[in-house]
């Protein structure tokens, strides 16, 4: 379970975060939407413990965090099936085990063939699979996920969720997903909250998704249409 | 499952054609160096400039007589040690100073007066404080190079992706691992910058540091062979210290960069 209690977050100047709670029960999909500028990335480090906050609680009751950033992160000087098998390693495992466990997950995301690879030899989208495959990997029990498919083609993207929606429900992880494309949000979350740049947060009612759906598409054809 | 497309192979050949051409080139640039002396010497006193013939035979005659050999070495180990001496402590406080800004402000005003010293004061300072000889020239290097070493390992470490770092929190490396694999990669290629340039420094310093405070050594070989008119023999040291310079620089930090940089070689 993932409680943030009375949160406020402020940088510099800037109050991102304001007296925000959240509450996410172990196994549960959230989808985090919202403009830039809300807050969603300063939730997801709240709860990696990187940041902590300038007022109220976040309380982490499940252990291993995999996260996948904006970027892919990636070791530059470290080959894909490295940067896949350290954080397996730093957990204990051995070198060897690391390595076969780094293999089937880049396997598993497609990039079976490019394991001795560097990632200024891979793509935008195949750096960012191996991100993911780091991410899985350490199997985690939450899994946080800051707009991972934002350098992806649409065929790649469906066949990561596809994935991502298997790993989850195999082991009820929890997983936070931060995106400014609900629809994406509205695909894989059982619920989703939309934060605005009042500091408001808003739960959206998904007994009818389709609506929901038509409701975003309207307004954003609405920009087109003028 | 996830479709892919497999980039092409790089193509080694291509790589080794280019190690050749460098090597044809640089030796091409030698060869005009030697052209270009032996026609000046053509026209100029040889009491000013030797031939490269005559240079030859006075370096043939240093290395048959063992004065060459010992001279080098001599000078060799001074360099080396204060190389050494200076390499760690510009590396150790530049990664202090470039992990902590108050470290850092403390010692900007002694980086500043390290860079501006003219290195002829800081030898003729080292001679009055220790006396000729080793200690004196093994000081005055290090002094020397320090600076460069600290500045570059700052700019490194301040270079460093924050990001990454954030990474290797919060997949829990420790304090080690982010060192060994975030820091230390991270600031690989400016600390070797900063150690070329401290080998160029360092040789020269060596040499000032000889003429001034030493009573061997290729400096002093050298102040002495002008002092007697002895122009070959004058030409032969200059001509050794080139060389000794392109043998730290084959030898020593061109391997080391190529180790540490391999990752990007492999990423083209």
């Amino acid at each position: 379970m993932i409680a943030l209690q009375n949160v406020s977050k402020t940088f510099e100047s800037l109050k991102v975060l304001n007296d925000f709670s959240l509450e996410v029960p172990r196994g549960q999909i959230l989808g985090l939407v919202g403009p830039s500028g809300v807050g969603k990335t300063t939730v997801l480090k709240l709860i990696t413990g990187i940041l902590a906050p300038d007022a109220g609680t976040v309380t982490v009751a499940d252990g291993i965090i995999g996260y996948v950033f904006q970027e892919p992160r990636l070791l530059p000087w470290r080959t894909a099936r490295e940067n896949v098998a350290i954080p397996l390693q730093t957990r204990g495992m051995s070198k060897i085990d690391a390595r076969a466990k780094a293999e089937a997950w880049l396997d598993r995301v497609g990039l079976d063939g490019f394991e001795d690879y560097h990632p200024a030899e891979l793509s935008g989208g195949m750096a960012q699979r191996v991100s993911i495959a780091r991410a899985l990997a350490v199997e985690p029990l939450i899994l946080l996920m800051d707009e991972p498919f934002s350098n992806m083609d649409a065929v790649l993207k469906e066949s990561l969720l596809h994935i991502l929606k298997d790993v989850v429900a195999e082991r009820k992880t929890t997983m936070i997903y931060v995106t400014h494309e609900l629809l994406e949000a509205l695909r894989l979350a059982d619920r989703i909250v939309e934060l605005t740049p009042d500091h408001g947060v808003r739960e959206l009612d998904l007994s009818d998704r389709a609506a929901v759906a038509r409701a975003w598409l309207a307004a954003s054809l609405e920009g087109l249409e003028d | 499952m996830v479709s892919t497309t497999r980039r092409s192979e790089q193509n080694p050949p291509d790589g080794r054609r280019n190690e050749r051409n460098t090597t044809l080139f640089a030796l091409l640039g030698v060869a005009a160096i030697l052209v270009g002396w032996q026609l000046l010497s053509f026209w100029v006193n040889p009491a000013i400039v030797a031939s490269p013939a005559a240079t030859g035979r006075a370096i043939a005659r240093l290395a048959a007589d063992g004065t060459l050999w010992i001279q080098l070495l001599i000078t060799l180990k001074r360099l080396v040690i204060a190389l050494a001496i200076g390499a760690v402590v510009g590396l150790g406080l530049g990664v202090l100073a470039g992990l902590e800004p108050r470290l850092r402000s403390v010692l900007e005003p002694l980086r500043w007066v390290g860079m501006t010293i003219p290195a002829v004061i800081i030898a003729v300072l080292a001679g009055l404080w220790l006396g000729l000889g080793d200690v004196a020239v093994i000081f005055v290097v290090t002094v020397i190079v320090v600076p460069g070493m600290y500045i570059n390992t700052v700019a490194g470490v301040l270079a460093v992706d924050p990001r990454l770092i954030e990474m290797g929190r919060v997949y829990g490396f420790s304090r080690r691992l982010l060192f060994k694999d975030v820091y230390l990669p991270g600031i690989a290629s400016p600390v070797i910058a900063g150690l070329t340039l401290a080998a160029g420094i360092g040789v020269r310093a060596v040499v000032l540091a000889e003429v001034i405070g030493a009573m061997e050594g290729i400096g002093y070989s050298f102040s002495r062979a002008n002092s007697f008119l002895l122009t070959p023999e004058l030409f032969a040291w200059v001509v050794l210290l080139i060389a000794l310079m392109g043998g730290l620089d084959f030898g020593v930090l061109r391997p080391l960069r190529r180790r540490a940089l391999r990752w990007r070689k492999a990423a083209g």
